[in-house]
């Protein structure tokens, strides 16, 4: 297992490598952040002063080179509207994102897997029905837009919950919900699909004819066996979750790594913006490895290789 | 032959209700199983045997529904019992090998954990008391290192293997009747020799009834004492193994035995039936087997035949023998 | 179940009107999938006849009639049936203008998408080897950065237009339809008709063009349609963060956006727009849905 996880974190090297010359290209071809740093009335010898500080004159690939130098002692650059390094601004937004991407899937799975199994075990019912159009609907409502009618619902119209900002749990309520019914749409389709699978297998059956009961049959032989390509599935879609994020935040002024990242886009802070990519895109990584580990655990036919 | 009667299924019609109409799958069907005696079914697949196990059992699904007739077990008729109550009886006084050994076990849990959940739904008994007996009943069905398969996953284990577990989960909790639903058509032959075997060894002494379905007329003389011969969700022929080979009455019969290889006779070909089993939702008029009955008559296109007794405890659905009854 | 080779002879005898006969049975058998097409098509409609339908200039300010409710609200006027938004103008002419500029990036970034996605996914399943090695690292290395977070980085390297969306969208989404052509391109270079090709000499070119193009289209439509839809969905949330489409261009997202600030007095201006977006993307779904049933036996999740 350790060797497993050993040769999967070699793979992750080539995939940061190609991000980061992604993301290096971008900010070479955005151009000169000079000009937004320096005051207006900066002279042409202050211009030229920094630009040769920052290594801003030198050909593309010593540039690059650079770059990743810093990269490599996690260096992201200097962020100018904060006047310091930018990998602490970002790691200080991230646990306001933890809470919310978490807050979001514990809603998520709430919703989902009763719903999930339900409409898969009474399929055609009245459940099942209003499950998987509940699901549709939801999923072709911009999340963005969910938010804002909590917001007026909730928040304006029956005052039961705060408007914007992070602080007391009462101010997770709505974005957590809002993203986390998002996902829970998604992957109550899985659910359910996956269910409706299982319920025809033979052991299912098997499990029937000891006289288990159903609800055992449901929760113990035919959930577990359908809950691995969920797993893989979900964390396949922390990309989407981490994007959906960064909108809720936008909606409800959560005070986390999406807000500070569209500032930064809008002021165009590239230190930050990268900082914040880099950031995003390992934790993507990093939890499709996870998924990876879990499937292998969940599932005994599968032995690390 | 005056042994107590353990199954009675009287008169039982299962239908399906799909969304292409309602299929009667089993239309009519009425035998009795005594106590440790064998009873074999035997038709093509569609002819309706498995659903008659399954309605024993219970276990048809959401679509299937048993729409009239009684199963009388042990006195009681089961179709009006609670589903409570049915699940109790449900692999504690009835239980059911399938037939693919390599589907048929869960692939999430160990042998063991599949074994000791039987014994421990009707049993009562602790967990370790369950995994004693566990471990016991997988060295009473022929596994040597039992204590090793008890904490093993199926899939690393071969299909005879799984088969082996699966009779043992069956037997766990010494049913009265054992319905065994194919069990080794999916199994290499030299195994479903050694599972036959083993089946038959196992309920040696212990007056356990069986249902054996099956295509397979070798295996039906291996194990039976009665035959129930099915063809569209009917039964056509009922007898006694020995009179089954003997003088097999039913034209379906007849073929059935015409198109079974015999090691003993040097036939030049063997028969195959012509046509295939009809569609159960444009079932034909009259006896369902003109279509292919060689022996076709004009009344037997539009009138349907009674299952009557040609001899004592020898009944036959077919106009050919309607004068002599 | 029908083999996909047996539809595409299917294609290939039938005459295209026996084909399309075909097709519009399927479609009326299935009520979501009628429901999704008659969608579909009323917003094109729409938006191609936006000049007619609209009741007002959709830019006309007009400061006597600021946050006129919709025309059943108390207060409201029937010449605004959605009512107005904070500068008079009529809402339900803006989202009948808004129409226009959400098909257009959806629609031209999925075929932008799916012209470097095919591309790249022939040319990756087909010569297999270090080349397919690299370029589905690159295709590692995009999934793992949100599309969201992408398109934020590009648009604010190159700033905000109709076109520079169209463009982000189309190089962020190229990734799903190379990783699933890929896949069809492995499985069918096993099979008869392309060995027989290579084992004949065939130029791999014509073999990658007459063989194995035709056979990747079905399952391009099936999620292209889908991926319309989140599209219309990506571009909005971009607008919606003032991202994407500028003022005075009218899209569906720019109008949510500046309705969110009168959320607290005047819902109507943020519900109408989401609203919607939400039929339109519905629609999209169940077409996409459909179309799968129809044209991808095997149903295939992406």
């Amino acid at each position: 297992m350790g060797k497993y996880i050993m040769r999967r974190l070699l793979q992750i090297i080539p995939v940061l490598f190609i991000i980061s010359f992604i993301v290096f290209c971008l900010v070479y071809v955005a151009g000169d952040p000079v000009a937004l740093m320096l005051p207006e009335d900066a002279s042409q010898e202050d211009i030229l002063q920094l630009r040769e500080s920052l290594g801003l004159n030198e050909p593309f690939y010593i540039q690059y080179f650079n770059y990743m130098v810093g990269l490599a002692q996690l260096d992201f650059g200097e962020s100018f509207r904060y006047n310091t390094s930018a990998l602490p601004i970002v790691l200080e937004r991230l646990p306001a994102t933890i809470e919310l991407a978490v807050a979001a899937m514990i809603v998520a799975i709430m919703i989902a897997i009763p719903l999930g199994i339900w409409s898969a075990t009474k399929k055609n019912s009245a459940i099942d029905v209003v499950a998987t159009g509940g699901a549709v609907i939801w999923k072709a409502m911009p999340n963005f837009w969910l938010g804002i009618m909590l917001i007026l619902i909730f928040s304006v119209m029956l005052g039961w919950f705060p408007v914007s900002g992070r602080g007391t749990w009462s101010h997770l309520i709505l974005p957590a919900i809002t993203l986390g019914t998002g996902i829970a749409a998604e992957m109550t389709r899985f659910i359910r699909s996956s269910m409706l699978e299982i319920m025809n297998q033979d052991y299912v059956r098997t499990a029937r004819s000891k006289g288990l009961k159903e609800f055992f049959v449901i929760h113990k032989h035919a959930f577990r066996n359908a809950l691995i390509p969920v797993v893989t599935i979900t964390a396949l879609q922390t990309s989407t979750v981490v994007g959906g994020t960064l909108i809720t935040e936008s909606v409800f002024s959560w005070p986390g790594l999406g807000q500070l990242l569209i500032q930064a886009v809008n002021t165009r802070d590239m230190a930050i913006v990268q900082a914040s990519v880099f950031i995003i895109a390992f934790i993507v990584i990093a939890m499709n490895l996870l998924a990876d580990i879990l499937y292998k655990l969940l599932d005994p036919r599968i032995t690390f290789r | 032959m005056g042994r107590e009667s353990l199954l009675e299924v009287r008169n039982l019609k299962t239908y399906f209700y799909t969304e292409d109409g309602v299929i009667p799958s089993v239309d009519g069907v009425s035998f009795t199983i005594k106590k440790g005696e064998t009873v074999a079914v035997v038709g093509e697949s569609g002819s309706g045997k498995s659903v008659t196990s399954l309605s024993i059992m219970g276990l048809l699904d959401a679509a299937g529904k048993i729409e009239s007739g009684t199963i009388i077990f042990e006195g009681n008729d089961i179709t009006k019992l609670s589903k409570k109550d049915r699940r109790k009886l449900r692999g504690n006084e009835m239980a059911m090998i399938f037939q693919e050994p390599l589907t048929s076990l869960n692939p999430l849990f160990t042998v063991g954990n599949q074994i000791s959940e039987a014994i421990k739904i009707h049993q009562k008994v602790d967990k370790k008391e369950a995994k004693k007996r566990s471990i016991e009943i997988l060295k009473k069905v022929g596994i040597a290192r039992a204590e090793k398969v008890y904490h093993s996953y199926p899939h690393l284990l071969s299909g005879g293997m799984r088969q082996r577990v699966m009779i043992a989960i069956a037997l766990s909790c010494n049913p009265k009747l054992l319905i065994a639903d194919e069990p080794t058509t999916a199994l290499d032959v030299t195994i479903q020799a050694q599972i036959l075997q083993l089946m038959k060894e196992l309920i040696k002494d212990k007056q356990t009834s069986i249902l054996f379905i099956t295509h397979d007329l070798g295996v039906v003389a291996e194990m039976a004492d009665q035959v129930i011969v099915m063809y569209a969700g009917q039964v056509v022929e009922y007898t006694d193994v020995f009179t089954l080979f003997k003088e097999a009455a039913h034209p379906y019969t007849k073929s059935l035995l015409a198109s079974t290889p015999k090691i003993h006779e040097q036939t030049e070909k063997l028969q195959v039936i012509e046509g295939t089993v009809p569609n159960p939702n444009a079932m034909p008029s009259g006896c369902r087997f003109h279509t292919r009955c060689p022996y076709v008559m004009e009344k037997c296109m539009n009138n349907e035949p009674v299952l009557t007794n040609i001899h004592t405890r020898h009944q036959v659905k077919c106009w050919l023998y309607e004068e002599e009854g | 179940m029908e083999s996909k080779e047996n539809q595409w002879s299917d294609v290939l005898v039938k005459s295209k009107q026996g084909h399309l006969k075909r097709w519009l049975r399927l479609l009326l058998k299935s009520k979501t999938g009628t429901i999704g097409l008659l969608i579909v098509l009323l917003i094109i409609f729409i938006a191609i006849f936006a000049k007619l339908l609209a009741p007002h200039d959709p830019n006309q300010i007009n400061a006597a009639m600021m946050l006129k409710p919709p025309a059943w609200v108390e207060g409201g006027d029937t010449d605004y049936i959605l009512g107005t938004d904070n500068l008079g103008r009529d809402i339900l002419s803006r989202i009948i203008y808004g129409s226009q500029i959400s098909l257009v990036v959806g629609v031209a970034s999925v075929i932008l998408a799916g012209i470097i996605g095919i591309f790249i996914g022939l040319v990756s399943g087909f010569y297999g080897g270090f080349l397919d090695n690299i370029l589905m690292r690159i295709v590692d290395s995009f999934l793992a950065i949100p599309t969201i977070l992408f398109a934020l980085v590009i648009l604010t390297v190159f700033g905000p237009s109709a076109l520079t969306l169209i463009v982000v969208l189309g190089v962020t989404n190229w990734v799903q339809y190379a990783r699933l052509i890929r896949g069809e391109v492995l499985s069918l270079k096993e099979r008869e008709f392309v060995r027989a090709a290579r084992s004949m000499g065939v130029r791999d070119h014509k073999i990658i063009l007459k063989h194995l193009l035709p056979n990747v289209i079905s399952p391009f439509i099936v999620i292209s349609t889908l991926s319309v839809a989140t599209t219309i969905i990506l571009e909005a949330s971009l607008s919606f963060l003032g991202l994407g489409i500028q003022p005075p261009t009218i899209s569906w997202g720019g109008i949510l956006s500046d309705g969110r600030d009168y959320v607290a007095t005047s819902w109507w201006l943020a519900a109408f727009p989401g609203l919607a977006i939400t039929i339109t993307v519905l629609g999209m779904i169940f077409l996409g849905d459909w179309l799968r049933d129809v044209l991808d036996p095997r149903e295939k999740k992406v």
